[in-house]
């Protein structure tokens, strides 16, 4: 589900269609080249419940400039064709997959060239018909754990995960020194103690040091709202999607330099 | 005792269940433990009895319209939750909840509002129980409901509007679902029922007490049963709390209406049943109004109480089981429901009860002779702007 197996990486998460899908198709391209552990392919949604302002306004531009799932995966496709290696998880709420029916969802998304579904309004209990079509299809599903999540649910949700499990919570940034609070560090211990699984980490990060300090603990570390900015920054000064493209290369190096060598 | 799955089921037939975010995940385990632990409590039950009758004002009288039935040519009873204090039927729930929020220890209380109804009540119950109180309300409600807003702010609740998306109900949902995930320390008292499992059915509980206190109310006038209940259905809490008490009196008909809008021709309505398919919306499956990409599409109806995209998932099965029939009232079919009830009864229902009223104006030669009870959830106070708006627009 992610490259670079074995040691930490980084995931840029990426709004489907903001600016465009043609620009999107282009960021794919230049992460991969840039050596992107994986990407997280947002849907937009138009009640995206679990997203802060940065993503909300993304999904919002790319639904009114006419994005949807079909187009999405149609691109996804056209990456592929192209010769775009990384894997690609798809990041949707539940509706718009739901609403393909979830087979004809996994199919369509297996054809595109999809590995995975990152669904945040899906916990395991209530996955099961989602479960069913995806894995039928050799579809990762990927479930999310939060500090406030019990022991047994952590256990429950790395079971029913593929690839890795998605930490969710909060990155307190207080001081060069400090850049994971108490609670965020036991919460990584706890999650290592009670699952084998390689752990994606992702609460607000964007910066190279917050990198260094979570992957001591964590095998993924994903950048939400800080990637889809800086993209935006870059297309608000220059729209064309090439030059957005190369803005989302130059980020995901300057982040990469917080991994170890 | 902390729970890591919930205790009692959340599915209501294919419907309902918890599409929630695991940020969520331990806020509603721990209220779902709290609510069946409430249950069981004999004081928690007395307390919240004791607000009902003493401050709320429960039983609220069944009425026998006679000069609408007359008119109508059928038997028209009023159950009223328009004379509960606060003017609605929200204040059963909102009590109900603010107690348990009080039991498990929160001090805080956050909570969406369309109409400004169950924005009001929540205030209310919070000022009584010494709660902090956030609304949450789209700004094009805030506009049309501005009493609604100021007597939140009287009552001491901090009003937060909400200018993205439609502006309205679905997005004051959005929003205060985004402040819980933030804010696990505070309750969501969520005013419908809908939403994730356990609201469904903790709202639905709350408002029973409309159909059993209408059907002990019936049995002690009248002989026999009602030929058919009548209730508005926006997320559908004053509907699901009389259809309960009646729900399996198998000849009884229950009857609930959408808001039709401009008409369902139109695209501009809330009709769920009439135009929607199951989807997931605000952690739960039921019917949703969406296009054919799965995004929730926007809604229309004079009534910003009726103005949303999905419907609670207790509605979609018994839409299914076809136990209940959903039908729909436009926009001024509401409006002479408005008016009608004014001139013959002196009353002036919320704009919500209007299509209730509305439709059964319209539809009235097919229940010629029945005996029929109409829920009449709340006050048309909040809505005379509205209403001046409409009737110069109609001249």
């Amino acid at each position: 589900m992610y490259r670079a197996e074995g040691r930490a990486g980084v995931a840029p998460y990426v709004t489907a269609g903001d600016g465009g899908l043609e620009t999107t198709r282009e960021v794919l391209l230049a992460l991969d080249r840039a050596g992107a552990a994986c990407v997280e392919l947002g849907v937009p949604f138009s009640d995206p419940i679990a997203d802060g302002p940065i993503l909300q306004a993304a999904a919002q531009r790319a639904l009114e400039s006419g994005t949807n799932l079909k187009g999405i995966l149609e691109m996804v496709r056209e990456v592929r064709s192209a010769g775009c290696e990384m894997p690609i998880a798809l990041f949707s709420y539940a509706n718009p997959l739901y609403s393909m029916g979830w087979e004809n969802a996994a199919k369509d998304s297996k054809r595109a060239g999809i590995d995975g579904w990152l669904v945040p309004d899906m916990i395991p209990s209530q996955a099961q018909a989602m479960r069913a079509a995806a894995e039928g299809q050799g579809l990762a599903c990927i479930f999310f754990v939060a500090p406030t999540s019990s022991d047994e649910r952590i256990a429950a949700a790395a079971q029913a995960s593929q690839g890795f499990l998605y930490a969710i919570g909060r990155v307190g940034v207080t001081g060069a020194n400090t850049l994971l609070t108490e609670e965020t560090l036991d919460f990584l211990q706890r999650l290592r103690k009670s699952c084998d699984l390689p752990i994606g980490v992702g609460f607000g990060l964007r910066s190279a040091d917050q990198i260094a300090a979570v992957t001591e603990h964590a095998e993924l570390a994903i950048v939400g709202s800080a990637f889809v900015q800086r993209l935006r920054d870059a297309y608000e000064v220059n729209p064309t999607p090439s030059h957005v493209a190369a803005e989302a290369a130059t980020y995901l190096t300057e982040l990469q330099k917080g991994l170890r060598p | 005792m902390i729970h890591s799955t919930f205790q009692l089921p959340t599915q209501f037939g294919d419907f309902g269940g918890a599409y929630a975010p695991e940020t969520l995940m331990a806020s509603l385990l721990e209220l779902e433990a709290a609510w069946i632990e409430s249950r069981a409590d004999a004081s928690f039950q007395a307390e919240l009895q004791d607000l009902l009758t003493n401050y709320a004002g429960r039983a609220t009288p069944l009425y026998h319209a006679r000069r609408l039935s007359e008119e109508l040519g059928l038997e028209l009873w009023l159950k009223r939750e328009d004379l509960l204090h606060t003017g609605a039927h929200k204040l059963n729930n909102s009590l109900g909840q603010a107690l348990l929020a009080k039991r498990m220890g929160k001090t805080r209380i956050l909570a969406e509002t369309g109409a400004g109804q169950h924005g009001v009540a929540t205030a209310t119950a919070c000022a009584l129980l010494d709660l902090e109180c956030i609304i949450y309300m789209g700004a094009v409600d805030a506009a049309r409901q501005r009493p609604n807003l100021l007597r939140m702010e009287l009552l001491g609740a901090r009003v937060e509007v909400v200018e993205h998306g439609q502006q309205t109900l679905k997005d004051a949902i959005n929003e205060a679902l985004r402040a819980w995930v933030g804010d696990p320390q505070a309750h969501y008292l969520l005013g419908s029922a809908l939403g994730p499992h356990p609201f469904p059915s903790i709202v639905a509980e709350y408002q029973e007490v409309i159909g059993k206190e209408a059907r002990a109310q019936w049995q002690a006038a009248r002989s026999g049963q009602p030929d058919a209940i009548i209730a508005c259905v926006g997320g559908g809490s004053n509907a699901i709390g009389i259809f309960r008490g009646f729900v399996d009196l198998q000849d009884v008909q229950l009857i609930g209406v959408e808001a039709g809008g401009e008409g369902i021709a139109s695209g501009k309505h809330a009709a769920r049943f009439g135009g929607g398919r199951p989807g997931i919306l605000h952690g739960c499956e039921s019917y949703l109004l969406q296009d054919e990409h799965g995004q929730v599409l926007p809604t229309s109806s004079i009534s910003a109480g009726l103005d949303y995209p999905a419907v609670g998932p207790e509605h979609a099965q018994l839409h299914c089981l076809q136990r209940a029939n959903y039908v729909s009232c436009t926009d001024s079919e509401a409006l002479a429901g408005f008016e009608r009830l004014a001139r013959t009864e002196g009353i002036l229902p919320a704009l919500e009860s209007s299509h209730a009223l509305g439709w059964l104006i319209a539809k009235c030669e097919s229940l010629a002779g029945k005996r029929v009870i109409l829920n009449l959830s709340g006050r048309g106070d909040k809505d005379l702007d509205t209403v001046k708006q409409l009737r110069e627009a109609q001249a």
